[in-house]
């Protein structure tokens, strides 16, 4: 017997199909606890009754065969046992709905929620541990990192209608068609009611960075958006596929972290305006500019001056925040994978990134006057630990072999020596600069004057590029 | 596979609808309530074909709805174990393969590919066996 022969696509005789279904339903039913969990259908059918056209998840079994099968459906189980693998007890190491993805059975919901991949999938950590190793011999011989990029003044910059001021009505009539997304950075989203702007230079970033990284987006939107953002940078689906996590996807609220990307943690590099979003991999993080396109992005983060929009200018392509960004991961990513090593010898993509990081400052001795409050021990100040991780060495007094005085003011003891001995004398911003342009920046560009000028002038970045 | 079975329901009926339309309404409320959704036993009603009977309505106490038994005729999708299905891959990543057949949604894991077969990533991620004589492939 087998349901392809006696299945009448028209029946006539519905009775007799009736018949012949509810032996054939009842015995599946009866005798295994697989694919169909009937009890919880009919319960979701009345949930369902209440959606239009919704569709159900339902679990193919192709493999194992559990429990005692009844005569009427035999044929089909032992065509099956036969091609079947060995019954290993299965140790579930995921499930959807509450499925088991290897055998079917039913099993509770533990381990860590992969939402982005399918809604209710979730897989146990040793699974996910398994899977990050199986990779390496792939990602070694295609000489792949990992890279998770965030969106938001990260990639792009995006403003809502309704925020957008009277000055940037002129961008209405500049947006480029959703047609063909390739040609075009600044987009209507009518439908969302959103702009978008996307960053100078990202389709070049993301062409080149592909060929080095495996690269996943990480955003604290919601799905429809980061789906949305991800079609207009990739139109062709070949950078991100399957590889998009929204805030909906996250396991701690209004937290990132790397717990649910299928990467070793020692070969991720993440890329992200925000450092408070990672609270546990800031070592995996290069922090980077924000984008301010819109008005309504500098009023979000309370920045004075005006935005690009607003200053009818953009980001320069060649000499952009994104073309140095990729210079550092090209560092980086050349660092890992010299002389034929990589994951096989042991390399660590943190202590690398802090390598390169160090050569920015390399050579400067730094001595800091009136810009630490007294009270406080200066070598916990951030500032000073991000000195020293551009490779400066920090000291608390004047000697000779000090290179640079960073001060907020003319009048101090240090900044006189300093004139005196023809040592630079920089205010903060210099080390800022270096921070987030990853090279040593000239000092004339963050002399003491230039403090003054800043607070009055009206400027669109707080460090000014110099080519 | 599909399948053309008569199925009966119990149709609650609210008073608004009585009148000279009431077979009418009582089929497209029938439409609307079964159309798209997915039992155990029968699998996902795809579209129905006619109605075969309305019984008597009987009138429910304390309230005005009245309750129609309707035996209707309808397509059902229901796969079988054992059975062989086409499917369109929709997404194909480290864990194993989505596909889609019509309304179902099937998720095949890493483990349940035979091992012969490689995953491959890039820019149209698919498995495929070392003489590339076997593929699944993201069917756009």
């Amino acid at each position: 017997m087998s349901v392809a022969s006696d299945s009448p696509v028209h029946s006539s005789s519905s009775d007799d199909l009736a018949a012949f279904l509810e032996t054939e339903l009842e015995s599946d039913s009866d005798s295994s606890s697989e694919s169909f969990p009937s009890e919880e259908a009919e319960d979701d059918t009345e949930v369902a009754n209440h959606r239009l056209k919704k569709r159900k998840l339902e679990h193919l079994e192709t493999v194992e065969e559990e429990g005692v099968e009844n005569v009427a459906s035999v044929t089909f189980s032992e065509e099956i046992s036969e091609a079947s693998s060995s019954k290993r007890p299965c140790d579930h190491p995921g499930s959807i709905k509450q499925i088991c993805i290897l055998c079917g059975e039913p099993v509770e919901q533990t381990g860590v929620p992969l939402r982005y991949m399918h809604q209710d999938m979730w897989i146990h950590q040793e699974e996910i541990s398994r899977i990050r190793d199986s990779d390496i011999k792939f990602l070694q011989r295609q000489r792949k990192l990992c890279l998770v990029l965030d969106l938001d003044h990260t990639l792009l910059n995006t403003t809502v209608l309704r925020d957008l001021k009277p000055e940037e009505d002129y961008l209405k009539s500049h947006t480029h068609s959703l047609q063909d997304v390739s040609g075009g950075d600044l987009f209507m989203l009518d439908f969302m009611n959103m702009m978008t702007k996307l960053r100078p230079f990202v389709r070049s970033f993301l062409k080149e960075a592909s060929e080095m990284f495996v690269m996943y987006i990480y955003t604290m939107g919601d799905r429809d958006y980061a789906r949305k953002m991800a079609e207009l940078l990739d139109p062709k689906g070949e950078y991100f596929s399957g590889r998009i996590i929204s805030r909906d996807d996250g396991t701690v609220k209004h937290q990132k972290s790397l717990d649910v990307v299928l990467g070793q943690e020692s070969s991720v590099l993440i890329l992200d305006d925000t450092e408070n979003a990672w609270p546990s991999h800031k070592d995996n993080l290069i922090v980077i500019e924000r984008y301010h396109f819109f008005a309504s992005s500098c009023r979000q983060f309370e920045h004075k001056y005006q935005s690009l929009s607003q200053l009818k200018s953009d980001e320069s392509e060649p000499d952009g925040v994104l073309a140095t960004v990729l210079k550092v991961l090209k560092q980086t990513h050349s660092l890992f994978f010299e002389d034929g090593g990589g994951y096989t010898s042991g390399r660590d993509v943190r202590t690398l990134l802090k390598q390169v990081r160090k050569q920015v400052l390399e050579g400067c001795k730094v001595v800091f006057s009136r810009v630490f409050p007294t009270k406080s021990e200066p070598k916990d100040h951030p500032l000073w630990r991000i000195a020293e991780g551009l490779g400066a060495t920090c000291a608390t007094e004047v000697d000779a072999s000090v290179t640079h005085v960073v001060a907020m003011d003319v009048g101090t003891e240090k900044v006189r020596w300093a004139i005196r001995e023809k040592k630079f004398v920089v205010n903060r911003g210099w080390i800022d600069a270096a921070h987030y342009l990853w090279k040593k920046q000239p000092e004339e560009n963050f002399g003491l004057e230039q403090l003054k000028k800043t607070e009055t002038e009206v400027k669109n970045d707080d460090v000014t590029l110099e080519n | 596979m599909f399948f053309h079975i008569v199925l009966e329901r119990n149709m609650q009926l609210h008073p608004r609808f009585f009148g000279r339309n009431l077979r009418e309404n009582l089929v497209s409320k029938l439409m609307k309530d079964v159309e798209g959704t997915c039992s155990g036993r029968h699998g996902f009603v795809v579209a129905i074909t006619g109605i075969e009977s309305v019984g008597k309505g009987l009138i429910r106490d304390g309230t005005g709805f009245v309750t129609f038994p309707v035996k209707y005729q309808c397509v059902v999708f229901r796969p079988f174990k054992g059975e062989i299905l086409e499917a369109v891959v929709t997404l194909v990543n480290k864990m194993g393969f989505f596909a889609e057949a019509g309304p179902v949604q099937i998720f095949v894991s890493k483990h349940l590919i035979p091992d012969d077969m490689e995953f491959q990533a890039g820019d149209m991620p698919h498995y495929t066996t070392s003489d590339g004589s076997v593929c699944f492939f993201l069917n756009l």
